[in-house]
């Protein structure tokens, strides 16, 4: 493979991790908190629920998806009024990356929640600040490690996510190519040199994206 | 409390950045023609894309490989290709069927055979069907049923009565190419492959190919998607497909006329 094809599947990559893992972040902090800090009846079938996507096979949650957002499925009438494509686009790998991802952030946001001394939010509330100002405020910047190590898990799954995404967004060369479709793909066809080339890059990211993480982190303790 | 005032404003920073580049990243790529062919096809429907951009300019080609079923699969579960070319025309015929292909937008392009291969560590390869149950060929590589090569292959096997007794040796490979991959990687000393794939080996040789009185019928067909994106520009690759520079192209890979 060229270089250009390299870099071109490695942006993509990073494209479809960085917009799997921004989009999850806000329902994720929400659910997180909820779960950390309220009781109600049900909350353990909640837990196990959202972790599903985590313990499902892949391939299971990328035929869900499929049949969710492919041209027969319960929003084909949305995608149609709004012509766009889901199904086979990145934005089905985004989805299918993020999905997968969504139980990790969940998990480690919750913990980095549950952390937090409830005494440090109820004397903001009692200082006059709202629900959600002391939750931007208080709890998210106290609780910013676990958070950041959540998101940094989500984005490194969405990096190396494979089966869900070949299912619902296919192998399609420059445009749902990621590197472990593209590897997989070139295996197949016999193309071990292609193949490894793509797992050079893919060492190289989750190598710079780990490296990153950890200087982010220690740089968050100081 | 220092701290916590600090990070107030941080965190909106944040969000808004987080914001901004989500923005960024979300804008969709440039429109392309989605060309899925069958991956037996992949060098000649490369030289023939270059040279239809060549000659006719605009809106740039995305070529994708794979197996025709496998493709076919995707087509009706909403993959957005424009052109497909299916190494089986049966596979067509039921996209026909089920309205997704308009009958005149479908056309035959070539044809092809079957040739049995062998690993190089084969001594002496295998000369006739019959040798393929000599106890030294362990395992015979041939591409899954729902795929048009392994449908080909097994048709051939049970025409010369040898599927039953070869049933546990063989192994179902992803597609065509993956069938050659796996006797030059060897994981199996023998496959049925298509002639056109077995020039491609690295290290397998062809070691007889299927007589001419029992090749199966192998249509290749190139048709245009009723939900193609871009129909004009999906129109016009279909006809350079069906003349005569790519059939001169398809030609020098080995691929017979489609007629005849």
């Amino acid at each position: 493979v060229s270089v250009e094809t390299i870099l071109e599947i490695t942006a993509l990559t990073l494209r479809v991790a960085a917009v799997a893992t921004l989009a999850v972040l806000p329902p994720a902090l929400a659910l997180a908190y909820l779960l950390a800090r309220v009781s109600f009846p049900g909350k353990a079938l909640v837990q196990a629920v959202v972790g599903l996507p985590m313990v499902l096979p892949p391939v299971a949650v990328g035929l869900a998806l499929l049949l969710l957002l492919g041209p027969r499925g319960p929003l084909s009438g949305l995608w149609s009024a709004l012509s766009v494509d889901v199904a086979f686009t990145w934005w089905a790998a985004a989805i299918a990356a993020a999905v997968v991802g969504f139980p990790l952030v969940v998990r480690s946001c919750e913990q980095a929640f549950a952390g937090v001394d409830v005494r440090y939010e109820q004397v903001a509330r009692s200082l006059g600040h709202g629900r959600a100002r002391t939750f931007l405020r208080v709890t998210l910047p106290l609780a910013h490690r676990g958070v950041l190590y959540g998101a940094l898990l989500g984005f490194t799954r969405a990096l190396g996510e494979f089966g869900a995404t070949a299912v619902v967004a296919g192998i399609l060369p420059g445009r749902t190519e990621t590197l472990s479709l593209g590897i997989y793909a070139r295996i197949r066809l016999g193309d071990d040199d292609a193949a490894l080339a793509l797992c050079a890059a893919s060492f190289a990211l989750a190598l710079a994206s780990m490296l990153l993480a950890e200087g982010w982190l220690r740089r968050g303790a100081r | 409390m220092n701290r916590r005032a600090a990070s107030g404003p941080a965190a909106r920073r944040g969000a808004l950045a987080c914001l901004a580049a989500f923005a960024a990243l979300a804008c969709a790529p440039p429109q392309d023609l989605l060309v899925a062919s069958a991956v037996s096809l992949r060098e000649p429907m490369v030289e023939i894309a270059a040279r239809f951009v060549d000659l006719e300019p605009g809106i740039p080609l995305t070529l994708t490989f794979g197996a025709s079923s496998v493709i076919a699969a995707q087509i009706r579960a909403g993959a957005p290709v424009d052109v497909f070319v299916s190494a089986d025309d049966r596979i067509v015929d039921r996209l026909v069927a089920d309205g997704l292909v308009a009958d005149a937008d479908r056309y035959p392009l070539a044809r092809n055979r079957l040739v049995v291969i062998a690993g190089a560590g084969l001594m002496p390869p295998p000369q006739r069907a019959e040798d393929l149950l000599d106890p030294r060929v362990r395992r015979v590589a041939i591409a899954a049923e729902a795929v048009p090569a392994g449908r080909y292959a097994r048709a051939w096997l049970r025409r010369r009565g040898l599927f039953e007794a070869l049933h546990l040796r063989l192994i179902a490979t992803e597609h065509a190419r993956a069938t050659v991959a796996a006797v030059d990687a060897g994981h199996a000393e023998v496959a049925i492959v298509y002639a056109t794939d077995a020039h491609l080996a690295r290290s397998a040789r062809v070691a007889f190919p299927v007589p001419d009185a029992e090749q199966p019928r192998i249509v290749y067909t190139a048709a245009r998607l009723r939900a193609a994106r871009r129909p004009e520009r999906a129109a016009r690759l279909l006809r350079f497909l069906r003349g005569d520079e790519a059939a001169r192209v398809l030609s020098a890979a080995g691929f017979a006329g489609p007629t005849g």
